[in-house]
């Protein structure tokens, strides 16, 4: 379902950020996404999302090359993947019920839609009972799965998670792991970019490394460090 | 580019938008005020060059002249008359005596008429000759003509003060337009600049909407609509004050100048309005796509 040809990214006057990069994920694939700060993790993820574009080569989504795709077209290739970042994003004077639908208003979902997903997804991650709080009452790891159930509201094919256990202590980023695990196997496609060794080292998921924006590494059961 | 939104979409721009206006309130006034003030000036120079207009056209559609009388005898008067009613173009002759002068005078002050007191017993009016022409554009010429003859002391029409009067409605015009083109620009910039204020307030909330999905007219929407009530606020404001200020000023002036024929303020004003909330629009959707284009990179 995503495939990167061949993909280099380079800034003016900057270090070439991924290099000659060629992966290919399939429907429904968990993907770890390792390496140290610099990289290339988090060019992957702005290049996924068309917030930037490559110097060279194609990235193939759902069989349609998003490098090509006009301005008009990208916040519907955007609706296709949801995000998830380390810092939460969340609109701090908003409930977890709007934040939620926040997601859903934005791509004019009907009123009645919007109120089903929104119980559905808080059900999912666990937070029913929060639905009315701010994010400002909310542990780390809650705020963390409110933007997981914003990020799956609108039902993405595809979802991409920025070091989402970044700041989070073991046991709570263990608990957003499984919901992740939990997504994918409903059929969700997961790109989980990490640094959480134990994580990786535990699940045996397919562990792609990148090392000065080349993949060094691509193991189907793989580990952290190789 | 203008993708089309839903349009149960709108409540939620306008509640986006009502909320920024609320948040930033010193900035909406200031916008506000200002949008007001541009268009006040604009409406009060428009206001008076309509009633300018009016007074012109009043005086252009008198097809009348009047010939003042030097002192004649009544035989040369009788041969004035024939020969006046014999100049090509002339409907008719009427004679006024000074009496009858007086007393047209008297009639057209009507309550006023006070002001004439003490001029009773010592008429100061002289005779004349009021000439009809029969169409309005032959008065100058025929004006030429009387002149002309023996016995006339002066020939007044309506010519030279519809020009003069033309000409001072074309610079109210000028300085109206001018002056409210500086402020409309003014009002502008300070539409612009709140918006701008807004853009960063919402940073974090346009971000989140890019990541979710929002097309770029979605996130620009509320934007535009902020502007568009500003503007529309700043018009609504501008209007009433000068449909009170109108209502008043024709009021104590029609006694005042009871010969000027003030415009009757309806419809003129809603008229007026109409103009000033189109172009109060026009300034708020301008002033904040001036933003929208700079600041929000969507």
């Amino acid at each position: 379902m995503l495939e990167f040809r061949k993909v280099t990214k380079a800034y003016p006057n900057g270090p070439i950020a991924l290099n000659d990069v060629t992966l290919s994920v399939s429907q429904g694939e968990f993907v770890f996404v390792v390496g140290q700060s610099g990289a290339g993790k988090t060019t992957l993820t702005k290049l996924l999302l068309r917030e930037e574009k490559p110097t060279q080569g194609q990235i193939i989504l759902n069989g349609r090359d998003i490098t090509k795709m006009r301005a008009g077209e990208i916040p519907y290739l955007r609706r296709s993947i949801g995000v998830v970042f380390q810092d939460f994003r969340l609109m701090p004077n908003w409930t977890v019920e709007e934040n939620v639908a926040f997601a859903m208003v934005v791509v004019e979902a009907s009123p009645r839609l919007i109120h089903r997903r929104v119980a559905k997804v808080l059900e999912l991650v666990g937070l029913t009972h929060k639905a009315k709080q701010l994010p400002g009452k909310l542990s780390g790891g809650e705020q963390q799965r409110v933007a997981l159930a914003r990020a799956i509201a609108n039902q993405p094919a595809f979802v991409i998670a920025d070091e989402p256990t970044g700041n989070l202590d073991p046991e709570t980023a263990w608990g957003i792991v499984k919901l992740l695990l939990e997504i994918n196997a409903a059929g969700t496609t997961m790109l989980m970019v990490t640094h959480a060794k134990q994580i990786v080292d535990s699940l045996r998921k397919r562990v792609v490394a990148l090392e000065g924006g080349c993949v060094v590494r691509d193991e189907e059961r793989g580990v952290y460090h190789g | 580019m203008f993708t089309m939104v839903k349009p149960r979409t709108f409540g939620y721009f306008f509640q986006s938008a009502g909320s920024s206006l609320v948040r930033n309130s010193w900035m909406t006034l200031a916008s506000i005020g200002t949008v007001a003030v541009a268009l006040l000036v604009l409406g009060v120079f428009m206001l008076l060059a309509v009633n300018i207009g009016a007074m012109a056209a009043q005086v252009e559609a008198q097809v009348e002249l009047t010939a003042y009388l030097a002192d004649i005898s009544s035989q040369q008067r009788s041969q004035l008359e024939a020969e006046l009613k014999a100049i090509p173009g002339v409907a008719e002759v009427t004679f006024v005596s000074r009496e009858e002068a007086w007393q047209k005078l008297l009639e057209w002050y009507g309550d006023n008429r006070h002001f004439l007191a003490g001029w009773e017993d010592d008429n100061p009016l002289r005779e004349a000759f009021v000439v009809r022409a029969e169409s309005a554009f032959r008065v100058g010429e025929i004006a030429a003509a009387v002149a002309r003859l023996r016995g006339v002391e002066e020939v007044i029409y309506g010519r030279e003060i519809v020009e003069q009067l033309l000409s001072i409605t074309r610079a109210v015009r000028g300085v109206g337009i001018g002056l409210t083109a500086g402020l409309a620009l003014a009002a502008m910039f300070i539409i612009a600049n709140t918006i701008r204020i807004t853009v960063f307030a919402r940073r974090r909330e346009i971000s989140i909407m890019r990541y979710v999905g929002a097309t770029a007219w979605f996130v620009r929407w509320p934007f535009i609509i902020e502007g568009l009530v500003l503007g529309l606020i700043g018009a609504v404001v501008a209007s009433s004050v000068l449909a009170w200020g109108y209502y008043f000023a024709v009021r104590s002036l029609a006694a005042a100048i009871p010969f000027w024929p003030f415009v009757a303020p309806w419809p003129l004003l809603q008229s007026l309005a109409l103009a000033l909330l189109c172009l109060g629009a026009l300034i708020g959707v301008v002033g904040s796509g001036m933003s929208v284009r700079r600041y929000l990179d969507v």
